[in-house]
């Protein structure tokens, strides 16, 4: 009965259990961390809470639109470093703000083309296309930009810089409003746009949706740029909020993983087909309340790599659990 | 002294979902003799060959090896018996070499290479092979490779060896060098189930025949007592000739132009040098065995399989078209019904009204913005009622539905987008008995309305009842056409197998 009553807060339709059980775990990790933790129920820690999940929500809009279209993007870091070192390289050489901004969405979104262009027309798996892209991306920054080293450091008095760390609203910072922004045009592609129909189709079932005659490489190009745009954004204000573009992001592995990991929790089944923004929201609750609680309790890095590690596998293997393969597809033919 | 049967069967039924795909078969396998199972597409030759191997377990009935009832869990209790099933596609590692595919599932925790080689070779020897043991699997050719799985099974000590169309991809010296070699074996004791499409195959070589249709064991009996078309009459059964004969429909007037043409359509060995012609208003359909490449064909008109294409021109109205993608061809009104809905038909996640929706998407979406949802909704209803799809509501999961009312859903979807001519792939496959009625109706209703379809059949009831003019597909060629008037169960059948 309370499954049910929880089912109809959330407005789950079909399936979904795994977001329930996320979403139970979430409210009791919450409590838990209330009552042990000095300063986590705190509005100050709130608003921590909310200011550093803003990136991790905004490439996991990204992921989910590729996964719900039964891709991968393991380049989306990648992206979100090289966007950022554009735009700080841009704004420290004196272009105009808007400029750097314009020429980093055009470079990312060409990123975003390319994965695009090698899945659905050159037939790569979408996971080695972005695998070598991401590594393409970053050999070729450090190199030719950061000249080897790891870190660009941003002008942190330059205004735009000022302005992406800032406040845009009392009490409303800018990675939140960017946030929330993403959050809407994720909604609109997916629920709204004619794209987002073919995405949802095209994740169902890639085959059908092409011999129905969907625009399906259309849909795959708009799913890859999508996501480089919302990589692009997270960079900013991650970048705008730390003084610094830190391509260790990419090689530590730990940013993508946490946003495969929302997207998953979420109960975005990685064949695709399903989901929307309810899902990464409940997917982003959790790690973010996860990151901050296990901060606060200082816990190195490495135990907690060490916990995503298990709360991941724990994941696929009740979403395994939960959605099998069909198996009735996999006898057809033996008669 | 009476041989006791190797194999036998005891009215063994074996059933996937509701369908049976063998029906209270008996079956007996004598030592020493080559056995071949013939029978139409779907007859259940496969399915009583996967039971004795192991593959499959059957529903009811007894299995009995050596005169003793036995349940196999996996093909390894069955090989363990001695009894060895050569696959169609064969089963080699083809990153192994010969040798090491031969020793596959044997090998000992140190193998010496020189020891896996030098008894492959003794194996390939004894079966007058000429196969290199050190070769890798994968540079073979078809022929070989299933040499090379009789080796196997050969080397595993098999007393009962199933070959499953062993010579569909042989060349005439292949073949007789491969029932050569049966007969070798035959003489040591082994005995030997061969399917069959090759009628005269199984009439020269075999010792006895089976006849299989829809499940049941028809006869059984010597071969001497069997010719050619004694064997086809005991394939299609007597009703079946009266069928055949059905009142001939009104036939529209052929229009002078055919909606499509094409001209030596090739594709990779499937299809070689198809060339045929649709006319609207007339269902043609497209009969022939499992493999003939009738499916491979359509798939190339829509553009849908490309690589491979081996040259061939398709016109369409007049106009010569080659397509890219399926959307291309869906774009100037082709429409192509696949053969497993469940595969690569309808969306399953999706509700009824957006699968038919997303057809109509698809077709007159341009480059429209914002899905209207209302629009489709509504056009999808308009559709339900059309095809008279019940269901409890337009917005459930089309998953709910029954197999006559999906494929009914598929349909729709195609019809939506208002085609000039429509691609049915088994279009009553898994459709229940009152729904394929219905469909039949569905598809000539559309080709009233002045339509090109082609119907792609495996069964011969479908294609004589349902089409105005029939064309017969073999080994990717058009073997023949016959009027609706001349088509008979027996002609099409003779004209399908070699």
């Amino acid at each position: 009965m309370t499954a049910t009553a929880l089912s109809k807060m959330v407005g789950s339709r079909e399936g979904g259990i795994l977001e329930r059980v996320v979403l139970a775990v979430t409210f009791g990790l919450v409590v838990l961390f209330a009552v042990f933790i000095d300063g986590f129920a705190t509005t100050g820690n709130l608003r921590v809470v909310l200011s550093n999940s803003a990136s991790l929500v905004m490439l996991s809009c990204g992921m989910a639109v590729v996964i719900i279209s039964r891709g991968l993007d393991l380049s989306l870091i990648a992206q979100m470093v090289a966007g950022a070192t554009i735009f700080s390289v841009m704004v420290s050489g004196g272009s105009p703000a808007s400029v750097a901004l314009l020429v980093a969405i055009v470079a990312m979104a060409l990123v975003g083309f390319v994965n695009a262009f090698l899945i659905a027309y050159v037939g790569i798996s979408a996971m080695l296309a972005t695998l070598a892209s991401a590594m393409f991306v970053t050999g070729v920054f450090r190199f030719a930009i950061l000249r080897g080293e790891f870190i660009l450091l941003l002008p942190k008095s330059n205004p735009a810089v000022m302005f992406l760390a800032g406040n845009i609203l009392p009490g409303v910072t800018v990675p939140v409003a960017l946030m929330i922004v993403t959050l809407i045009a994720t909604a609109l592609l997916l629920k709204v746009s004619t794209a987002g129909s073919v995405i949802y189709a095209m994740g169902d079932n890639y085959q059908a949706a092409r011999l129905t005659g969907l625009p399906v490489r259309r849909a795959t190009v708009i799913v890859y740029v999508f996501a480089s745009i919302t990589a692009l954004l997270a960079g900013l204000v991650t970048s705008a909020a730390s003084g610094a573009v830190d391509f260790r992001t990419v090689s530590s592995g730990t940013l993508l993983f946490d946003v495969i990991l929302v997207v998953v929790l979420g109960g975005i089944p990685l064949r695709g087909g399903r989901g929307g923004i309810r899902n990464i929201l409940i997917g982003a609750a959790l790690i973010a309340v996860l990151r901050n609680g296990m901060t606060l309790m200082n816990f190195t890095t490495q135990t907690q790599d060490a916990l995503r590690g298990l709360v991941l596998i724990l994941a696929i293997v009740i979403d395994n659990y939960l959605n099998p393969r069909d198996t009735e597809t996999d006898t057809v033919g033996d008669l | 002294m009476i041989a006791q049967p190797v194999v036998s069967l005891e009215n063994v039924t074996k059933t996937y979902g509701n369908t049976a795909a063998l029906a209270g078969a008996n079956f007996d396998l004598m030592p020493g003799e080559i056995h071949a199972l013939v029978g139409e597409n779907g007859a259940g030759k496969s399915t009583l060959c996967k039971l004795i191997a192991g593959v499959v377990t059957p529903s009811e009935g007894v299995l009995m090896i050596d005169g003793q009832t036995v349940t196999f869990s996996s093909p390894k209790d069955a090989s363990r018996l001695g009894i060895s099933m050569v696959y169609q596609e064969t089963s080699l590692v083809p990153q192994l070499t010969v040798a090491q595919n031969i020793f596959l599932g044997r090998e000992r925790v140190f193998n010496s290479v020189r020891h896996v080689r030098s008894a492959a070779r003794q194996v390939l020897q004894r079966l007058n092979f000429k196969v290199d043991p050190s070769q890798l699997a994968g540079t073979l050719s078809a022929a070989k490779r299933q040499m090379v799985e009789i080796a196997r099974a050969v080397f595993n000590q098999a007393r009962v060896i199933i070959l499953d169309e062993p010579t569909a991809a042989l060349t005439p010296e292949e073949t007789d060098h491969l029932f050569d070699l049966m007969q070798s074996l035959q003489k040591s004791g082994v005995a030997i189930i061969f399917i069959s499409h090759a009628l005269e195959e199984a009439l020269t070589y075999a010792d006895r025949i089976s006849v299989l249709r829809n499940g049941r064991m028809m006869t059984t009996g010597p071969a001497a007592d069997f010719d050619r078309a004694k064997l086809i009459h005991h394939m299609i059964g007597d009703e079946l000739k009266e069928q055949g004969k059905m009142p001939v429909a009104r036939r529209p007037p052929r229009s002078a132009l055919p909606v499509l043409r094409v001209e030596n359509i090739r594709m990779g060995s499937m299809v070689n040098n198809m060339s045929f012609s649709i006319f609207p208003g007339e269902i043609t359909g497209l009969a022939g065995l499992i493999g003939s490449g009738r499916s491979e064909v359509a798939k190339v008109i829509m553009g849908h399989t490309k690589r491979n294409f081996g040259g061939g021109r398709i016109w369409l109205d007049g106009r010569e078209v080659r397509y890219g993608v399926p959307a291309q061809a869906v774009a100037d009104g082709i429409a192509y019904i696949s053969e497993d809905r469940k595969l690569d038909g309808f969306f399953d996640t999706l509700s009824i009204a957006e699968n038919i929706g997303l057809g109509w998407l698809a077709k007159f979406g341009g480059r429209r913005l914002i899905t209207p949802r209302a629009r489709m909704r509504t056009l999808a209803r308009e559709w339900v009622d059309r095809l008279s799809i019940r269901s409890i509501g337009v917005e459930r999961p089309v998953l709910y539905l029954s197999g006559g009312n999906q494929q009914k859903v598929v349909i729709a979807k195609s019809l939506i987008q208002n085609p000039r001519l429509v691609i049915f792939d088994e279009p009553t496959r898994g459709v229940d008995v009152g729904a394929i009625a219905e469909i039949r109706q569905i598809i000539r209703g559309f080709a009233d309305s002045g339509a090109g379809v082609i119907l792609i059949s495996s069964y011969l009831p479908e294609i004589l009842d349902t089409c105005d003019r029939i064309l017969v597909a073999k080994s990717g060629t058009i073997a023949a056409e016959f009027s609706r008037a001349e088509a008979s169960a027996a002609s099409i059948l003779n004209a399908a197998i070699h």
